[in-house]
């Protein structure tokens, strides 16, 4: 039997438990990106996976939309970037104030970081940038160590954004998948456009439709 | 009116809060006396609950008490115990008199009489956090306030504090000894059947100063709760600051946290008494050798709470590695007027201004200060320039949606990855790019981008050309090159 099979029969049987895992709070955390916005944003007070395996997938679009709409918001944003990869000259100054980027030596500290600031209501978002971990290295990363994020989002009722190339993070409760698509010529094109074109696909889901 | 706040065997309750912490309620009792002489000081009541009593020697306490704590008296902990209590009756009233140990007398006339209860009990609360046992008692002599005090605490009534509204009634239900008769005078009363100061006081003065003279008169006085005077006034402390020296060079931060911490509790409730709240903590650690370790916390907002004060300093603390051990320590509190602020729909106020500072302090001690904060840009077009600001506490009300903005995102590589290039013969452009991590043909190629600065500047000139291609494979990249060298600069994402 398929996962998507699986997940269409389980949903047949247990109707009540698959609409709160696909159901997305309707006071979702907005992203500016349209389709993910009208299913209600990200969740609050749980883990959303981001998976990107590639650039020129728009995985930093989605997060320049997220730190504009989450700054209109009133709220507070912090990044855990332990590659060190984040380029705030390509972000317009405006929509970076209420970011907190903290660069990480090491990828175990990255965790340590964010478990310590998705632990503070204040932030309204936390984002934790793993993509350019290895494969071996993020799925060596206990599962302990996601549960107590996990838990720690639900306390403080934020939304903690888990970036990765694979899949790898369990207990979301949305996994967004984006695929390389933007073409050269996306460098001449207004980002509100680019943005609005993109189209994750989200995995977590008792269909695995997209969004 | 006055009120009283009254603390039962204060030595014992100090020398305790300035010791190590001990869990639950044990049966405790200060030593007193020196070589053959030492004998039991003041007792709790778990000890007195035992059958132990002041002058009993420690042989016969510890086999009527096996676990009987023992505590020498500390001479520096009960002046910040004395401390502590003066500024809990400062916030009752500024009209305050040390009266005895353990015993402060404050005049509350001025004062809301529909308030004095809530505020008294709020005190008590205070004092009992910061592990001093203490009761409030309200009456219309000071005496009679002590009495009211004494009593609130031997029985235990809620919110440890008595008002006195029917005197005759209180009076009839304390016992003589509450007026302090010399032992001849408990004798006599007891012989003629006289055990409370109701009956006490039911005899005439006249006939009480014929059978005990003057003193008999006194006793009778005292026995009335006396008459209301004028206080000597306690004048409350002009700076808010602490500090302590330590015998023993302390090593760890467990040694050396509950002490300032206890510190931090009295000035805060001095700096409550006051109408003023800390804006920022001045620490000076004196060590064995070398220079003093010197810090300045600064407080995201004005607060006269002991918490958000405690935890700065354990967040500071925690991440600090001295040359030497700590010989003493100075705490300063820089007393500001507590703005007034409301917070609107509009600005991006925080919700615990506290626990986000405390958040911050912890991840700039786990990966370092200078790795943590709001990147700004700098006024400069030299490319990857944005520094770390401290962000802000406050953030003004968020500009409309920017737009405008053309391209994607990059991703930086940090440093950049050395590559080889080769190019195309005919159009020049990259044909082929190897890395460490990627290789591949170039599918599309846009270029160069040239740009430079600081030219004027020899140390600090920059020249870079750049060009953005898509690989063949998959993947946006911008290509730098600089001083003859290739690099990629990042990705398109």
């Amino acid at each position: 039997m398929t996962p998507s099979a699986l997940r269409a029969l389980l949903a047949g049987r247990f109707p009540s438990c698959s609409a709160r895992d696909g159901a997305v709070a309707p006071d979702g955390l907005p992203t500016g990106l349209p389709a993910i916005d009208t299913a209600g944003g990200l969740p609050r007070g749980a883990v959303t996976e981001l998976t990107c395996p590639a650039s020129g997938g728009g995985a930093s679009l989605l997060l320049g939309g997220l730190l504009a709409a989450s700054r209109a918001g009133g709220g507070r944003a912090a990044l855990v970037d332990p590659h060190n990869a984040f380029d705030p000259d390509s972000f317009p100054a405006s929509t970076l104030q209420h970011l907190v980027w903290v660069r990480c030596p090491a990828p175990n500290q990255a965790l340590a970081a964010a478990d310590l600031l998705v632990r503070d209501a204040n932030f309204n978002l936390v984002v934790l940038d793993l993509r350019r971990l290895p494969e071996p290295a993020l799925r060596h990363i206990p599962a302990t160590h996601w549960h107590r994020l996990r838990l720690a989002a639900e306390a403080a009722g934020n939304t903690l954004l888990v970036q990765t190339a694979v899949a790898a993070v369990p207990g979301t409760r949305l996994r967004l998948a984006l695929a390389p698509s933007l073409p050269l010529a996306a460098l001449e094109k207004e980002r509100l456009l680019l943005l609005a074109a993109l189209s994750p696909v989200r995995t977590r889901h008792p269909l695995a439709a997209a969004v | 009116m006055f009120a009283v706040l009254h603390v039962e065997a204060f030595a014992l309750q100090a020398a305790l809060r300035a010791g190590p912490p001990v869990a639950g309620t044990r049966p405790a009792s200060l030593i007193t006396g020196l070589g053959r002489q030492t004998a039991l000081g003041e007792c709790n009541r778990a000890a007195r609950a035992a059958g132990l009593s002041a002058g009993m020697s420690f042989a016969q306490a510890l086999a009527r008490c096996p676990t009987l704590l023992l505590r020498p008296p500390d001479p520096a902990g009960e002046a910040e115990a004395r401390a502590v209590l003066l500024a809990a009756a400062l916030t009752l009233s500024p009209a305050v008199e040390d009266t005895a140990t353990g015993c402060c007398t404050i005049d509350l006339r001025g004062t809301d009489p529909a308030g004095r209860r809530g505020a008294a009990e709020a005190a008590v609360r205070a004092l009992a956090a910061t592990d001093l046992e203490a009761n409030a008692g309200a009456a219309r002599t000071p005496r009679l306030a002590a009495y009211a005090a004494r009593w609130a605490g031997q029985n235990a009534l809620p919110g440890g504090f008595l008002a006195v509204e029917e005197e005759a009634a209180l009076l009839a239900k304390l016992p003589v000894d509450y007026a302090e008769p010399t032992p001849a005078q408990a004798a006599r009363l007891a012989g003629w059947g006289i055990h409370t100061l109701g009956e006490l006081t039911a005899l005439t003065a006249a006939g009480l100063t014929r059978r005990l003279g003057r003193e008999g008169r006194e006793l009778w006085d005292r026995a009335r709760g006396g008459e209301p005077r004028p206080l000597r006034r306690h004048e409350p402390p002009v700076g808010f600051h602490a500090t302590a020296d330590h015998e023993a060079g302390v090593e760890t931060l467990p040694a050396l946290l509950p002490p300032l911490e206890r510190h931090v509790e009295r000035l805060a409730l001095e700096l409550q008494a006051a109408g003023l709240a800390a804006g920022g903590l001045e620490l000076e650690l004196r060590l064995e050798d070398g220079p003093a370790h010197r810090a300045h916390l600064r407080l995201p907002a004005p607060t006269a709470s002991a918490a958000p004060l405690q935890r700065a300093l354990e967040t500071h603390l925690t991440g600090l590695r001295t040359a030497a051990p700590v010989r003493g320590w100075s705490l300063r509190v820089e007393a500001v007027r507590a703005p007034v602020r409301q917070q609107d729909f509009l600005s991006g106020g925080l919700r615990d201004p506290h626990a986000f500072t405390e958040t911050l302090a912890q991840v700039a001690a786990l990966v370092g200060a200078e790795r943590v904060g709001t990147p700004v840009p700098t006024d400069t077009h030299r490319p990857d320039a944005a520094a770390l600001s401290p962000p802000p506490g406050l953030l003004e009300e968020a500009p409309a949606a920017p737009g405008g903005v053309i391209g994607l995102p990059l991703r930086r590589f940090r440093p950049p990855l050395p590559a080889r290039l080769t190019f195309a013969p005919t159009s020049g452009r990259p044909a082929h790019v190897w890395t460490e991590r990627f290789s591949g043909p170039v599918a599309e190629a846009r270029g160069p981008w040239c740009a430079s600065g600081d030219w004027w500047e020899p140390a600090r000139a920059w020249a870079r050309v750049e060009w953005d291609v898509a690989l063949a494979g998959g993947g946006l990249y911008r290509l730098l090159g600089e001083r003859e060298a290739w690099f990629v600069e990042g990705e398109y994402d």
